[in-house]
């Protein structure tokens, strides 16, 4: 049994943290106080609003549209940001964990990072994800969702010092992360669940998602037989 | 961040005036300013300095701007596909390529975008790299992929996609043809086929040929004619690894693979991208092209994933 059935994503998150460096763990502490200051996380979409359209390419450089992905079923998108980030991993193998429950309710499930090249491929390889991963190509979706920010100063420096290199992943001089946020999306493109949590060591967890998907009206989420 | 700030900014980076860019947004001025101020505070610092005739960017505004215009256009560009697509219109897309980059490289990206922007008509171009910025700039074409550059001007977008190596090309009857590999000593001797406008000439000019240059007899800015005139046994063509081949050609590695180029895409900052623009953009910045290399080249610098630090 995977190690994601047994343990919350809140358990992993605890051991991540037990495990960070005192710079780490300055730096974190930093960021989420800078970001609870800025109040970056009132801009998100919220339950009630309309999902603003997409159409990124995949870790293959395969193209999604949104209107596609919620005319099959209900859409979860999720935000994280980047392979470089343990909380993220431990959040894309809790979500992999629990692929099949999606599939079962005809949720299509889409992960999104700005990181572009071949870094998400390399990451689905790595985390053996068959997850349908994104790339927010410069920002557009996670601007238009709310959840983008630009890395203060301070915050680059650390990340910069752990030897990240975010113009190369991104491909824009710009430092700039999305604050990680899942939205469940229903297939009129309402958003039906908003989960933004300054502190990005917090994810929701899938198990929590599921049951925001088994709420939506019986046209966007069907149990199959 | 939120759209509507983004917007706000943009159009007082064109304009320079509040009251033009309010009018622009269609908004009054006092909530183009305070969308302005707010954005100003969460990225931490002024964008603008106000002053009544000299309204200009500062420094941190005129560091975001290129992002902030891609990733806006990258949004709209999306709300176009939708009205494109209702109203049946063509959808041009006009790729310029340095004579070494092979038309082959953009099919798959072209086929991709075809199932979603529908319209599309796509031209390719080749002209040298430095003729292909001027042609950017001119708006005549849309995009360009390249090989290494002098220099691009300020206002170009330049994306590495990926490195490669160049090989040695050649016909199977070349009397260096049947070894493993070729060494730099014997390439010195061979006669290369020399190739016009090559973005790498002088890489290998100054690791092979320091005190004189090659022997070249023959040269064309088309790889196709270098081919057709290596296999006739005419010389040694130094190709990138990408590059199709004539059936009755082979490519052997040069010793220590001694010279690499990256291949660039390159786009000008601040233009409204048209669907199937922003479409090749994304796809090519994604784009498995080892896949046409047979080399996991892209990250060569970069090879290590820190996925398994515990940065926070």
């Amino acid at each position: 049994m995977s190690d994601h059935l047994t343990r919350s994503l809140n358990q992993v998150r605890n051991e991540l943290l037990a495990g960070l460096s005192d710079a780490d763990r300055e730096s974190y502490l930093f960021l989420v106080d800078w970001l609870r200051r800025t109040d970056v996380a009132s801009h998100a979409l919220q339950v009630g609003d309309t999902a603003p359209d997409f159409l990124l390419p995949d870790a293959h450089g395969r193209l999604h549209s949104s209107e596609h992905l919620r005319g099959e079923g209900p859409l979860v998108v999720s935000f994280y940001r980047g392979g470089w980030c343990p909380f993220c991993n431990a959040e894309l193998r809790a979500l992999q964990a629990l692929k099949a429950e999606f599939d079962s309710l005809k949720a299509n499930l889409v992960v999104l990072s700005p990181e572009t090249r071949d870094l998400p491929r390399q990451l689905q390889r790595q985390l053996n994800l068959d997850l349908t991963m994104l790339a927010d190509v410069d920002h557009g979706v996670a601007i238009s969702y709310g959840v983008l920010f630009r890395v203060p100063d301070e915050t680059k420096a650390h990340y910069a010092g752990q030897g990240y290199d975010f113009a190369h992943r991104h491909g824009s001089t710009e430092w700039m992360l999305p604050i990680p946020a899942t939205f469940v999306i229903d297939q009129d493109g309402v958003v039906r669940g908003a989960f933004v949590e300054p502190d990005f060591t917090i994810r929701q967890e899938p198990s929590d998602i599921l049951a925001e998907l088994r709420q939506l009206p019986a046209r966007s989420c069907q149990d199959r037989d | 961040m939120e759209l509507h700030q983004v917007r706000y900014f943009l159009a007082v980076a064109s304009t320079l005036n509040f009251t033009r860019a309010a009018e622009m947004c269609n908004v009054t001025q006092p909530a183009l300013t305070k969308g302005v101020q707010k954005l100003e505070q969460e990225l931490g610092g002024e964008l603008i300095y106000r002053e009544r005739q000299l309204t200009h960017l500062t420094d941190l505004g005129k560091a975001v701007l290129p992002m902030l215009e891609r990733a806006l256009a990258s949004t709209e560009a999306v709300r176009r596909r939708a009205r494109q697509f209702q109203q049946k219109e063509v959808a041009p897309l006009t790729i310029g390529l340095a004579p070494s980059i092979s038309a082959s490289l953009v099919l798959e990206p072209i086929a991709e975008i075809r199932k979603f922007v529908p319209g599309l008509h796509v031209e390719l171009r080749e002209e040298p790299p430095s003729r292909l910025v001027e042609l950017l700039l001119e708006g005549e074409i849309n995009v360009a992929l390249v090989g290494d550059l002098d220099d691009t001007p300020e206002r170009i977008d330049d994306w590495a996609l990926f490195a490669e190596r160049y090989v040695a090309v050649l016909a199977p009857s070349h009397e260096l043809a049947d070894r493993p590999v070729i060494a730099m000593e014997a390439l010195r001797e061979a006669t290369i086929l020399d190739r016009s406008y090559c973005d790498v000439a002088p890489k290998f000019h100054r690791l092979f040929f320091p005190d004189a240059p090659p022997h070249h007899n023959h040269r064309s800015c088309r790889d196709l004619h270098l081919q057709h005139l290596a296999a006739a046994g005419f010389g040694i063509v130094l190709a990138p690894e990408h590059m199709p081949r004539l059936p009755s050609l082979k490519a052997l590695p040069i010793e220590g693979d001694p010279v690499w180029r990256e291949v660039r895409l390159l786009a000008v900052q601040g233009r409204r991208y048209s669907p199937a623009l922003d479409a090749f953009v994304k796809v090519a910045r994604l784009h498995d092209w080892s896949l046409h290399t047979g080399s996991p080249l892209q990250t060569k610098h970069h090879s290590h994933l820190e996925a398994t630090g515990v940065s926070a």
